[in-house]
């Protein structure tokens, strides 16, 4: 069960799609999560509330892990631009999820600088 | 948490009330019984003290009591077993269902409009039935009995005796150690004995005095004489009392019934009261069967012996749930109290209030106020005594503290009577008549003593109620307690493992947060309560958190939604399917449309199954629509999955209502606008040499090219029958609609015609879909044949093939997210309207390792699988949107679209169906190349056609022949190896001179007015019958240029009756030709400057033909002979041919180069007065020994079209040109002198190995010679793409374009020749001086009289000439002014004087030219002719 990461982009409006999302699975474990794809939707759905709460309580863009279900965490890191990245990860990492998130926002960065790419559109 | 009916103010104390047990006699509870109610049920509406009450609390401070309530209940001696509590719980959240027109809220929270349904009436009604149904427990006294009540009957033989029976009954359960579970208070309970009086049946007379003697024995105090059934219940209840027990009617039933199922561990309070066993099988018939016998004459007559089933014993219990629900049902119909008046209710309130006045809390009062004493002569020592001994061991055992505090948690650590108890008691006492002051100074006293003690379970008890008393003090002197709580919620949960209480605990908690606004510690605590082990209270505690963060000040919608989910979840499990779909639907508005695609899939996913097991089908239906419509990311086994749901569920719908309309199918998708509709029959495939006309078909991709290019052919040919006029109603022939034709009309069929409509369908899962008898849907109103349009409109749909008849696809497989097109065919037999509505079939899905390979493309193989999957039948329907209108200023600001009707076609009366056959079409031909092919036109209508005419852009391409006689066989078979050309044998000793035929293009067909593009068809009788069909020749000229030429042709006919709707019809054809190169033709003509012709009098020409042959690529082609060349003009005539070539047949090799010359001459002047102005002159000259007669079909054909053609273009570009100049003939006519119209006609053959077979193709290459020196090509030479200009800024000068000839023209008006002889010879020594003769020729060119001047001075210029050694002189005038008329030749006798001898150059003459009619303009130009060079010897 350890070391499965869900990781999503949310964008700023509520009623947008999810700008990206991707799941990561330790790899005996590939097959058997597939019915529960939506359970990690739900999840990251549900700590939106907190992470818009949470945002505007911290001067950092790395939000700790805001929620947690279960054995379930749930770290954010909201851009400048509001965009919203949420990471499920079930072991405590702070550093390495800072990271990715740090390594994400410079690769998102770059991806929204293409003059083609609309924002808040589907990666 | 949702709003509740009750305030927390009110929710706490009537949680906890003061209990009071119920034990009756047998005889009483019957009295009670007739109203359908037990004693205890009696009471139950009047509970509730209306006044306020006082009493004095220990310190004799005065204490208001408000809205005191008081529980009875009968005595029940078995503590309840939690599966009979969860099962209560259970039936009570069923039960309770949000109402149907309830108006919900709506709440806005950013993007989100929610509706959300504000109570939560199942939440409360759980609560209140799970704080009621809570068992008493030793910890605490709250719902321990304080008093009770013995109730017997006036009717009774002694009632007083039966009084003392029941006191000792009470005494017995109370102090028997038998007796573990009904709690009491306190050890000498409040015993108060009522005696009930049966109005309308009993003796009111002893009532009263049997109530005097209890007075005498219990006080007026401790008994009550209570009246009821004032009136006998079998009168009819016409009277209108209101039924106050009606709203605790469900929960009764439910609670009875669930104590009848849990059989032996209840036993109602009489069946103890009586010793005597005898009664006791009439009274559990009596309570068993109260309820479901209500439909006996009177309920008197139970006393008889019941029915032995029920007689039997106790194991009747085990009844099967079925009889028992219909026991519930039954009891809906009973009406309460029906013995009861208006005044019994009184009676009976007033009865509570005086036993709560009299009875009760004197009783509490005497109680607090003798514990309080008990406390407090033993504080002082207690407590110095305690912490003595607590200090005097707690210090040495420490680590055994530990073992002691399991021990705690397990047993019971305090006796019945120690201190601490009687502190929490008095505690309680307080709190249940609301002393909350005291309460919560007693609880905290108790919680520090029991935390002294370790004993957890009574330590959470003191502080869970510390708090909630704490909460409810009036005027709130300290904040609520909150850590109270959460340690008892702790201490319950983690360490009594005690779920009920500490679920109770949470309850109170939240509710109490919750009117703090304090939702999220609320939600907290309601979450933490969540465990495995009940599903029901988890989903409600879920939801109520749920509402917790939608009434936050900033709501929390996303969390609300995800809480739902889960109590949605919890609810499904916990069976109670209803609260999980409404869950489920509350949550999905949130979820909606927001593309968190997966988490909605699984949410539409759910409803759909739990509606489905609601049997809502319709919701099902839809929300299994939801998934598969929208673009899923699902797996493709999950989309298989959710496909054999939705399949299934499918069906079960339309089993249902098997004769409804069909449902409409969201699966596969049809992409509308693409839908295509074909009128007519499929092309019939090549057969042998006949080779079909392509027409129109499906598999014609759009080009919007060529159906202009085939629109501008109709519209040609429809002008040409209509004489020049395109009639203002015509609209080009649609055979083929799609998204880009004109389909604002309706478009029209044909009757037995076939329509043929071509559906795009699109998979968009990941599985394989299949459609099974998939057919189309129409709707058809017929035409009476009459005429007259049929009043009542006659809808026939589908089915009736009478009419219509419609093509079934049995199978029809479209694989994972793939796009196929399904066609589908109506015969309509009828005339009549027809609308095409969309499509019917079975959708279905293929089945195991199928969707896994995917490779079920073969629909043959897989038959008997697909068999086996579950399909549904359904429609689609098809519903195009017209073009978006743009033409007024209103449909541009507006976004209307038009109607589009092309799945609406009119069928009409029968036409004309033609079918074109090509036979010994070639596909190659060289350039040029004629060839000799067959059509063949069918009529396989039932009409007559006629007016059969084709029409092409390349009209040069093809020829029917001309009006001249058909010479070469008709049919095709006896064609072979036989020359296209009309040929005619010829003596070789006439190849050198022309032979001259002629012949008129109109018989060619290419007038000056007609369209040379339109063809009429030459058929035999113009008319070609049903089922006829016609053979005839065609000639095919292979294009000049090289390459793939797409040649279309549209045949044009009629019907003979003239028909108001369709008044032709057509049929195309493209024809695709590759040809090759072949040969290159060059010709040009220039003057002869020979004059002394003895025919020509206007000038004769000579004409130069180089032919080379380009074909290289060719390996095929051995080489051309050249077999002819003739010419064709008006005017001119090729006479001979000047260089005789050893080569007589003129072969060309690859890549050689022929080059022939010719004179030509004028056509004298008799024919060309006898010729019409569209007469040709051909004249043919032969290097072979057959003569092809080039004034007949074909040749002569092709070359009038290649003219026509040809004219057609230069017309173009002169058309500017000519306008500009027709003001001054003058021009014109100097430029005519310049202009020649000779046509030239090479005729050739090819020599082609082919298959080790030698072929002869022969083909003919025209040149048209226009200007005189000019060359001219055979096929139109590659114009340079033009320079790019550069961009210039200002605007170009106006170059006038001169309208003065130019000096090459001029020098062209008049022709000069000098006669003379080459070399003269001259004794120069006899005389000195050299006379020579020369003869000036001037001829006129030009067609008017031209002045001419000629000058004989010599004015040479140039250096050169003066250089010239010895020169020579003119004698004689030395100017001539002469007139010339027209063609006029005149000849000019000049002397030349020479005095050396030497070569000179005897052109120095300057011959002047000018119009005679024009006065000076143009008088310039010389003849710039070869030096005229001659020699004079010396002799």
């Amino acid at each position: 069960m350890s070391g499965s990461f869900y990781f999503i982009i949310v964008g700023h409006w509520l009623s947008t799609p999810p700008v990206f999302e991707m799941e990561s699975l330790p790899a005996e474990k590939a097959e058997s999560k597939d019915d529960h794809r939506h359970l990690n939707q739900f999840l990251a759905h549900a700590a939106l509330d907190l992470v818009d709460k949470n945002m505007w309580l911290s001067n950092n863009m790395y939000l700790k892990p805001v929620d947690k279900f279960n054995v379930c965490f749930v770290s954010a890191f909201v851009t400048a631009g509001h965009m919203r990245f949420i990471m499920l990860h079930d072991i405590r990492q702070e550093d390495g999820i800072k990271n990715f998130f740090t390594d994400v926002y410079n690769l998102y960065i770059k991806f929204a600088m293409n003059p083609f790419y609309e924002p808040n559109s589907p990666i | 948490m949702a709003q509740c009916v009750q305030s927390v103010q009110e929710l706490i104390p009537d949680s906890f009330v003061p209990c009071v047990a119920a034990l009756c006699s047998d005889e009483a509870e019957r009295l009670t019984r007739l109203n359908h109610l037990s004693f205890a049920e009696l009471l139950k509406p009047f509970s509730r003290l209306t006044s306020e009450v006082h009493m004095r609390d220990p310190n004799n401070q005065l204490h208001i009591i408000k809205n005191l309530k008081i529980a009875v209940s009968n005595i029940i001696t078995q503590p309840p077993q939690p599966g009979a509590i969860r099962k209560l719980l259970n039936d009570v959240v069923s039960g309770s269902q949000p109402a149907e027109g309830l108006v919900a809220n709506v709440i806005t929270a950013g993007d989100y409009d929610l509706n959300i349904s504000a109570t939560t009436p199942w939440f409360e009604s759980y609560r209140e039935t799970f704080l009621q149904s809570m068992p008493a427990s030793d910890h605490e006294f709250l719902n321990h009995y304080l008093a009770c009540m013995l109730v017997a009957s006036s009717s009774e033989a002694e009632p007083v005796e039966q009084f003392s029976k029941l006191s000792h009954e009470q005494h017995r359960i109370q102090h028997n150690s038998d007796y573990s579970y009904p709690k009491w208070f306190i050890p000498n309970t409040l015993k108060y004995y009522v005696l009930l009086h049966d109005v309308s049946a009993g003796d009111e007379q002893r009532a009263e005095s049997i109530y005097e003697e209890m007075k005498q024995k219990y006080g007026t105090q401790g008994c009550y004489l209570l009246k009821i059934n004032s009136r006998a219940s079998n009168r009819a209840s016409d009277e209108q009392i209101p039924d106050p027990w009606s709203q605790y009617l469900q929960k009764n039933s439910i609670q009875n019934q669930d104590s009848y199922e849990d059989g032996p561990c209840t036993i109602t309070s009489n069946k103890n009261s009586d010793s005597n066993l005898l009664s006791l099988d009439g009274l559990d018939n009596e309570v068993k069967d109260g309820l479901p016998n209500n439909f006996r004459a009177h309920p008197l007559q139970l006393d008889q012996p019941s029915d032995p089933s029920n007689s039997i014993d106790g194991t009747d219990h085990v009844k099967p749930a079925s009889s028992l629900h219909e026991t519930k049902k039954g009891n809906t119909g009973i009406i309460h109290g029906a013995c009861l008046t208006l005044t019994d209710h009184d009676r009976i309130r007033q009865f509570i209030q005086e036993f709560t006045f009299r009875g009760l809390l004197p009783h509490i009062e005497k109680t607090i106020r003798q514990l309080n004493d008990q406390l407090m002569s033993r504080k002082g020592l207690s407590r110095s005594l305690f912490s003595a001994t607590k200090k005097w061991f707690s210090g040495s055992k420490v680590p055994e503290k530990s073992i002691n505090e399991l021990k705690n948690t397990s047993g019971l650590l305090y006796p019945p009577e120690a201190p601490e108890l009687q502190i929490r008691k008095m505690a309680d006492l307080c709190f249940l008549v609301q002393h909350y002051d005291l309460a919560y100074s007693c609880y905290h006293t108790a919680k520090k003593d029991f935390l002294n003690d370790q004993a957890m379970l009574y330590a959470a008890g003191a502080l869970e109620m510390a708090a909630v008393s704490a909460f409810l003090q009036p005027g709130a002197p300290r904040p609520y307690p909150a850590h109270y709580m959460d340690t008892a919620i702790q201490t319950y949960r983690d360490i009594c493992k005690n779920m009920v209480l500490a679920e109770r605990c949470v309850l109170l908690s939240a509710e109490i947060l919750k009117s703090q606004s304090k939702y999220s510690e609320a939600a907290a605590l309601l979450i933490r309560l969540t465990s495995e082990d009940s599903d029901l209270r988890s989903a409600l505690l879920l939801e109520q958190a749920a509402h917790c963060f939608i009434n936050m000040k900033s709501p929390m919608v996303r969390k609300y939604a995800f809480h739902m989910i889960l109590a949605g979840h919890r609810f499904s499990k916990a069976g109670q399917k209803k609260h999980a779909l409404r869950c489920y639907c509350q949550a999905m508005q949130v979820y909606k449309g927001k593309g968190w695609s997966l988490a909605e899939d699984h949410i539409n996913f759910t409803i759909g199954r739990q509606s489905y097991t609601l049997r809502q089908l319709d919701n099902a239906v839809s929300a299994f629509r939801h998934i598969l419509i929208n673009e899923s990311k699902q797996s493709a086994a999950q989309q298989g999955a959710f496909l054999r749901e939705y399949l299934y569920v499918y069906k079960n719908v339309s089993q249902l209502s098997p004769d409804g309309p069909l449902p409409q199918l969201p699966l596969p998708y049809i992409n509308s606008s693409a839908t295509r509709v074909f009128f007519g029959h499929d092309r019939r495939p090549a057969d042998g040499e006949k080779q079909a006309a392509t027409h129109v078909s499906l598999d014609q991709e759009y080009d919007s090219e060529s159906s202009q290019q085939w629109r501008e052919l109709e519209e040609q040919v429809v002008a040409v029958v209509n004489k020049g006029i395109i009639p203002s109603n015509f609209h080009p022939t649609q055979y083929c609609l799609n998204s880009y034709s004109d389909n604002s009309r309706f478009p029209l069929a044909v009757v037995e015609e076939p329509i043929t409509v071509e559906v795009a369908f699109r998979n968009p899962l990941k599985v394989p879909l299949l459609l099974t008898d998939l057919s189309l849907l129409w709707k058809f109103q017929p035409k009476a044949f009459s005429g007259k349009d049929n009043e009542e409109v006659k809808e026939l749909v589908t089915s009736q093939s009478a009419m219509i008849g419609t093509e079934v696809i049995s199978e029809f497989l479209i694989n994972c997210e793939e796009s196929k097109v399904a066609r589908l065919k109506l015969f309509p037999h009828h005339i009549g309207e027809l609308h095409i509505l969309g499509v019917v079939y079975n959708l279905g899905t293929i089945q195991g390792s199928m969707t896994v390979d995917g490779i079920g493309a073969l629909p043959g193989c897989h038959t008997g699988k697909y068999s086996l999957s579950m399909s549904v039948r359904g429609r689609q329907d098809l519903e195009i949107q017209g073009p978006r209108l743009n033409n007024t200023k209103e449909e541009k600001t507006s976004v209307k679209y038009g109607p589009d009707r092309r799945l609406d076609p009119i069928i009409t009366e029968e036409m004309p169906l033609l079918e074109v056959f090509f036979i010994h079409f070639p596909t190659g031909l060289l350039c040029g190349e004629i060839r000799k092919a067959y059509v063949e036109f069918v009529n396989v209508s039932k009409c007559p056609l006629a007016g059969l005419k084709v029409v092409s852009k390349r009209p040069e391409f093809f020829t029917f022949g001309g009006n001249t006689a058909v010479l070469t066989p008709l049919s095709p078979s006896a064609s072979e190896n036989c020359s296209a050309y009309k040929t005619v044998v010829t003596d070789s000793t006439s190849m050198c001179t022309a032979l001259v035929s002629s012949a008129s293009s109109v018989d060619f067909g290419i007038g000056i007015e007609s369209q040379p593009e339109v063809i009429p068809v030459p058929l035999p009788d113009s008319v070609l019958k049903p089922g006829a069909s016609v053979q005839l020749p065609m000639w095919l000229r292979g294009p000049d240029e090289e390459g793939v030429h797409e040649i279309n042709f549209l045949f044009y006919y009629e019907s003979v009756k003239k028909q108001p709707k369709i008044r032709h019809r057509i049929l195309r054809h493209t024809a695709v030709i590759c040809t090759s190169r072949s040969l290159n033709v060059r010709a040009t003509v220039c003057r002869s400057n020979s004059l002394e012709d003895e025919e020509g009098r206007g000038g004769n020409m000579l004409v130069f033909v180089d032919v080379e042959n380009t074909n290289t690529s060719e390996a095929g082609v051995k080489e051309f002979h050249i077999v002819q060349i003739s010419s064709s003009s008006k005017h001119w005539k090729l006479q001979k041919s000047v260089n005789l070539s050893e080569n007589k047949d003129a072969k060309l090799a690859s890549r050689e180069k022929g080059k022939f010359c010719f004179k030509a001459l004028r056509c004298k002047e008799k024919e060309a007065a006898t010729q019409t102005s569209e007469k040709y002159t051909f004249a043919d000259i032969i290097f072979g020994n057959e003569q092809i007669i080039s004034s007949a079909s074909p040749c002569a054909d092709f070359f009038y079209r290649s003219l026509s053609s040809e004219l057609k273009k230069t017309q173009a570009q002169l058309s500017v040109y000519a306008e500009k100049q027709s003001t001054e003939d003058a021009v014109r006519l100097i430029q005519k002198c310049n202009e020649v119209d000779l046509n030239i006609i090479v005729l050739w053959k090819a020599y082609v190995v082919e298959d080790n077979k030698q072929l002869i193709l022969e083909g003919q290459h025209h040149v048209i010679l226009r200007t005189v020196g000019k060359e001219a090509f055979s096929y139109p030479q590659k114009q340079d793409p033009p320079e790019m200009e550069l961009l210039k800024f200002f605007r170009s000068e106006n170059t006038t374009v001169s309208s003065r000839p130019s000096v090459e023209q001029l020098s062209n008006l008049i022709k000069t020749s000098l006669h003379y002889p080459e070399s003269f010879n001259h004794p120069f020594h006899q005389k000195s001086l050299c006379l020579v003769p020369v003869t000036l020729l001037l001829s006129n060119c030009s067609k008017a009289d031209v002045d001419v001047i000629v000058d004989l001075r010599h004015k040479t210029t140039s250096p050169e000439a003066l250089e010239i050694h010895g020169s020579f002189t003119w004698l004689g005038q030395t100017q001539y002014k002469l007139q010339l008329k027209s063609q006029e030749i005149h000849s000019l006798q000049l002397k030349a004087c020479f005095v050396h001898t030497g070569v000179y150059n005897l052109g120095t003459p300057r011959v002047f030219a000018k119009l005679s009619d024009q006065v000076t303009v143009f008088e310039t130009s010389q003849q710039n002719s070869m030096p005229a060079l001659i020699i004079i010897n010396n002799v």
